[in-house]
């Protein structure tokens, strides 16, 4: 164990590095138990999974080997494709609106001089992340109750009674009810970037603008956007991650229905298994799904590495 | 609008364009106030309304929905929390567990591969790094079918382990990245005292790496309230349900009483409203780490 040295300290430590290159056994050990974890219980199940991807998968029996065959009926599924149009609805709306009203709020943050009020609108902004997302499906569940709903309830008090929906109900405001959970969706990641990174842009730059007389609009667009370039990146593709691990907010409030209007990938996949109990068609697609996710994060990781260093 | 009066007054001996600016930007600061008021009440709108119903009888809740009325009903919590008790107990033991493991594992492995060098070190932090990029609802089905082969369905254990295994990787990772930020010196100091590494992990990297292990900490608090979809497939006993899958059920045993309904959603949301506002930082630290580490 003492014949490890720091890590950095190579001024000192090379010579002695070189004089007994012992194998480190103490250093393998300690992380023993992290890999043995993650190994047994991360690695090892999704491995299993890819592999069984490929057999008519029965836990606890004996499982086929069928080839391509899971994947050649996933390209057959209706069901499956028509997940991804609903995910890619929701895809829009979280990259323009889920985006464009928390980067509103920053700005609105950034122009209160007091920093009192700052922290204080910041907190009453992001209070909402402080409650467990399921208690705020079901409280939105809740607003848009047909009966006793406040939604349905403030449209009938202002006269709007044509308005009035069973929101979760119909297929076609369904979708969108669950979109408009959390609206106007300021507590959240978006806006915890967009606010960290106007902060972190140098007072002097917005002087500068303000001296050469650029309008709160030109600025946004000249200084502010492009500065938040590599922020805008990362949220682009944690946005598509999001998107498709979409689910429990559509499987507690609407089960993916009515009518399969808010079906998405992982309620398809979660029916397939456990509804229908074909495993090894759920892997098929799980493996997927997976496919696509760590596609996009390896291109996030890549253009962020490749993008221009902006403001930290 | 009276404030900005007043500084017009105020600033009467002052050149004229200045003191316009002046106002202005104080018109703006108010419109901007304004308009984030409303987007923080609609934000907060119905996390106050829970509170409100929460208080109220049924036959109030009936009779007018929308605004506070007089008396409390202090007894709906009294109601709500027979049932919700349970499940607290239930998330508060897997988060607790969970929590001392990732610390646990987290530092240590951490510790080891920031201050270390040793033959594969990029490769065994590379292979636990990854694994950030594989979401939980991606292993759902092999993972299923692995508790079931361990028979660890519908037990603490499984509960746990995912919760610990998501946790740890991204502990390993946070940590590693902080303690590799640590002053050079001390470990230097450390070392040429004669210190072991196991001295150094706890007496110098543990103290130091306090912020970390409180962000990681509120985290996996956070992910315990946050996991649906595993509590809902692996557990059926209703004492182990955690509060996510938990308060779904108490709607079926408190039906149409929205009062002691509303209740039992305040009550189990107090322990993760409690720690985020004590660790609001560490909550904003970690979301600054975790974007450094997907850069």
């Amino acid at each position: 164990m003492r014949a490890l040295p720091p890590a950095a300290s190579l001024s000192l430590e090379t010579e002695r590095h070189r004089r007994r290159r012992r194998v480190p056994w103490g250093a393998y050990l300690a992380l023993v138990p992290t890999l043995g974890l993650l190994g047994f219980f991360a690695y090892y199940p999704d491995i299993n999974g890819l592999v069984h991807s490929l057999t008519n998968w029965e836990p606890g029996f004996s499982s086929p080997f069928v080839g391509l065959a899971n994947y050649r009926a996933m390209w057959h599924d209706g069901l499956w494709w028509e997940s991804f149009v609903h995910v890619g609805v929701i895809f829009v709306v979280a990259v323009t609106a889920m985006w464009a009203i928390p980067l509103a709020a920053a700005e609105l943050l950034m122009t209160l001089s007091r920093p009192r009020w700052r922290l204080f609108f910041r907190s009453a902004l992001i209070a909402p992340l402080a409650f467990s997302p399921v208690i705020q499906v079901l409280t939105w569940q809740f607003i848009y109750d047909p009966n006793v709903g406040v939604l349905n309830d403030f449209l009938g008090k202002v006269g709007l009674t044509a308005l009035q929906k069973n929101w979760l109900g119909d297929p076609h405001t369904a979708l969108w009810a669950l979109i408009f959970i959390n609206f106007p969706w300021v507590a959240g990641l978006p806006f915890l970037i967009f606010s960290a990174g106007l902060q972190n842009i140098p007072v002097e730059i917005f002087d500068a603008a303000a001296i050469d007389g650029a309008g709160r609009w030109k600025r946004l667009l000249v200084i502010d956007l492009p500065l938040l370039l590599r922020q805008l990146k990362l949220l682009f593709f944690l946005a598509v991650v999001f998107v498709l691990q979409y689910g429990f907010a559509a499987y507690i409030a609407t089960q993916g229905g009515p009518d399969n209007a808010t079906t998405v990938p992982v309620l398809r996949i979660v029916g397939v298994a456990f509804d229908a109990g074909e495993w090894g068609y759920a892997a098929a697609l799980s493996a997927t799904l997976l496919i696509i996710m760590m596609l996009m994060t390896g291109l996030a990781l890549f253009i962020g590495r490749r993008g221009p260093r902006g403001a930290r | 609008m009276a404030g900005a009066r007043d500084h017009r007054r105020g600033s009467a001996p002052m050149p004229r364009p200045r003191a316009r600016t002046f106002t202005r930007r104080r018109l703006t600061e108010l419109t901007a106030a304004a308009i984030l008021s409303c987007l923080a009440f609609v934000g907060l709108f119905p996390y106050l309304y829970m509170l409100e119903t929460a208080f109220k009888s049924n036959s109030q809740f009936n009779g007018n929905e929308a605004t506070p009325t007089l008396p409390l009903h202090f007894g709906n919590f009294a109601t709500a929390w027979r049932v919700v008790a349970p499940y607290l107990l239930s998330s508060i033991i897997v988060a607790a567990c969970a929590m001392v493991g990732c610390i646990l594992l987290g530092s240590v492995s951490g510790f080891v591969l920031a201050r270390y060098r040793f033959p594969g070190r990029n490769l065994l932090f590379g292979l636990i790094a990854v694994l950030l990029m594989v979401p939980n609802t991606a292993s759902l089905i092999p993972l299923f079918v692995l508790m079931r082969d361990l028979h660890l369905l519908n037990t603490y254990p499984d509960l746990i382990i995912p919760q610990l295994t998501t946790q740890t990787v991204f502990s390993v990772v946070l940590m590693k990245t902080y303690i590799e930020h640590l002053p050079e010196e001390l470990f230097e100091a450390a070392h040429v005292d004669g210190a072991s590494p196991a001295r150094t992990y706890w007496s110098i990297t543990l103290p130091l790496a306090r912020p970390i292990i409180g962000t990681v900490a509120l985290f996996s608090v956070i992910s315990v309230w946050s996991d649906y979809f595993w509590p809902e497939l692996t557990i059926v006993t209703n004492s182990l349900r955690t509060v996510p899958v938990g308060i779904q059920f108490f709607q079926g045993e408190l039906t149409t009483s929205y009062g002691p309904l509303f209740a039992g959603y305040l009550i189990a949301s107090l322990p993760l409203l409690v720690l985020f506002v004590a660790l609001a930082k560490n909550f904003l630290a970690g979301i600054q780490g975790g974007l450094a580490v997907g850069r």
